[in-house]
């Protein structure tokens, strides 16, 4: 059952002019926070924004020995810009954990996984590298963006996962391999490299190419989707996806979670 | 002191006048645990239909300021489903419930209706004829008071249930549509659902919404259902009326009973906060409680008005 908190600001890290972590309190959401859960914000009670924010849960870490929960944002409008500017110690309602997190239960020592991040996509795949990284699954990274810039928070990753399990992609070279990320994880099935499951999150042209190459390898999936949402918790239903049954599926329910064969990509 | 919050529109009697409004609060189960089911006016669920639907493709929704923009397209589990399986659960939490239905003929709607036949278990029906955000049925009742007056008659005989009709602000007349609603059986009227809208992606000079309009909804459409309300209610004082439009607080709760509703229906707010409803119950019997109101439902209607007067000019 999802938690309402308010949690407390306690450290808001800025990257550049579109990027910056926002530390909350932990609160109780902290310790039922499992990779792949997403929370909504609720950045001031006026009325522009007035809907909460959808952000997973980038990490379950700690600022200055406080318990604290990271969102890893990107701003593209008033919610997300507007959550940038609140003081430490500013008091913000968060509802979480939120929706279906990615399935790692059955994975162990033995296993290989894919890690695909595309741009802001790293958010729920840095909770997810450290606790694959702390129960000794292998798991490797695939991280792409237009620039350098783009692509966050690699110290951790590397602390996570090592740095030679840690690859990148940009559109302009000035990072890793110019070109597209799907062109990383390629190379390595071509090589003919095997991995458990595929994780991702990012674009929807991501997602769909990375369903083509999972359908072609026989890759299992769990895409971590992104949507509107107006609540977070299966009633608005705004925030769908074409499944592939017909209906439509609820992200914030069904998924965020979901395995790529669940959705009609045609309809996408 | 202890407040009488109960009200009563017509047939059907509620323990308080705090309702949330279809598409807004799921099927109700979804509020176990931020909401006391039991404890709310009423819960108005997702519009049902014959079968289950499956809604409009997404984009569906985007926020616009205080408030958003909506075209569901009428998503829901279907009339069978809801009964077999929804509805025992509902009616187990001691929820008073309102089967928000629909149809795209009248011949669905009476059949919606022969499914719930005289089930004890649903309190009222709430027939949406405003719906924005389909291409048939829906508002293509609600803006015709013709067509309206014609389901109203089918529906009323087909059902020994409170008979709510919900109406549109988007016909032209509300006062016409509610008078043809009332003289075909309607027991009880709520108003006012989604105002169209649009809203534009001007990158792409496309619709945010995949329907092209939507639904909007939230505080920004407030003044106009009090307007609406207040409207109706001179006109058709004896009717008992559901507000709602952009409710977030008990004060704008108490603003819909002056302006004319027995109860409110509290909508987009529970997107936002989930808590909000079970609330305001408490927060309406505090504010009564400190303005020496014994019985809530005398607040109904109270609102004092002035004679409107002409213009004048100034001299030459």
């Amino acid at each position: 059952m999802p938690v309402n908190e308010e949690l407390r600001v306690l450290k808001t890290l800025s990257y550049d002019a579109t990027h910056y972590s926002l530390f909350v309190q932990a609160g109780s959401i902290g310790a039922l926070t499992r990779p792949g859960h997403f929370a909504m914000l609720q950045a001031g009670d006026g009325l522009r924004p007035y809907l909460r924010r959808a952000f997973s849960i980038a990490d379950v870490t700690t600022v200055a020995g406080v318990p604290a929960l990271e969102f890893v944002v990107k701003v593209v409008g008033v919610g997300t810009a507007a959550l940038a500017h609140f003081a430490e110690g500013t008091p913000l309602p968060v509802l979480g954990p939120l929706g279906v997190p990615f399935p790692i239960d059955d994975l162990g020592r033995d296993d290989r996984v894919a890690l695909v991040a595309g741009g802001i996509g790293l958010a729920p795949l840095v909770l997810l590298s450290r606790v694959l990284a702390a129960r000794g699954v292998t798991a490797e990274l695939f991280y792409g963006g237009r620039n350098e810039k783009d692509v966050l928070k690699r110290a951790d990753f590397e602390r996570f996962l090592g740095a030679h399990r840690c690859a990148y992609a940009t559109d302009d070279g000035s990072l890793g391999r110019k070109g597209l990320v799907t062109e990383l994880l390629q190379r390595e099935l071509s090589a003919g490299k095997t991995y458990k499951r595929l994780y991702a999150c990012g674009p929807v042209p991501l997602f769909r190419a990375l369903a083509r190459i999972a359908d072609e390898a026989d890759l299992e999936t769990s895409f971590a989707l992104e949507s509107e949402m107006a609540c977070g918790f299966g009633v608005c239903l705004g925030c769908v996806v074409p499944a592939r049954d017909g209906r439509f599926a609820t992200v914030c329910k069904e998924g965020p979670c979901l395995p790529h064969t669940a959705i009609d990509w045609s309809r996408v | 002191m202890s407040v009488d919050l109960a009200v009563r529109l017509g047939p059907l009697a509620l323990r308080n006048p705090i309702a949330t409004a279809s598409g807004t609060f799921g099927y109700g189960l979804e509020f176990e645990g931020y909401v006391d089911l039991g404890g709310l006016g009423a819960i108005s669920v997702k519009g049902l239909s014959r079968r289950p639907c499956h809604g409009n493709p997404p984009p569906r929704i985007c926020e616009v300021d205080a408030g958003m923009l909506n075209a569901i397209g009428l998503q829901n589990i279907g009339i069978d489903t809801f009964l077999g399986e929804r509805l025992p659960l509902l009616h187990a939490k001691g929820a008073t419930v309102i089967a928000n239905i629909w149809g795209d003929t009248e011949d669905e709607y009476v059949e919606v209706l022969e499914r719930i036949g005289d089930d004890a278990r649903v309190a009222a029906i709430e027939l949406n004829v405003s719906c924005p955000n389909v291409v048939k049925g829906g508002m293509v009742f609600g803006n015709d008071p013709v067509a309206l007056a014609a389901l109203v008659k089918r529906c009323r005989v087909a059902t020994k249930l409170p008979l709510v009709v919900k109406l549109s602000p988007n016909s032209g007349d509300i006062v016409a549509a509610a008078r043809a609603a009332v003289d075909s059986g309607a027991d009880i009227l709520s108003l006012i659902n989604t105002l169209v809208g649009l809203a534009i992606d001007l990158e792409r000079r496309e619709p945010k919404i995949g329907f092209t309009t939507g639904g909007l909804s939230g505080p920004a459409i407030r003044p106009i259902a009090l307007r609406m309300v207040w409207e109706v209610r001179r006109a058709l004082p004896n009717v008992p009326l559901f507000g709602m439009g952009g409710i977030e607080t008990v004060e704008n709760v108490l603003e819909f009973l002056v302006a004319g509703a027995t109860a409110v229906q509290v909508g987009t707010a529970n997107f936002r906060d989930p808590f909000v409803s079970g609330r305001l119950v408490k927060e309406l019997a505090a504010w009564c409680d400190r303005h020496g109101v014994d019985r809530v439902a005398d607040l109904v209607g109270t609102l004092k008005t002035r004679p409107r007067p002409e213009h004048t000019f100034a001299k030459a």
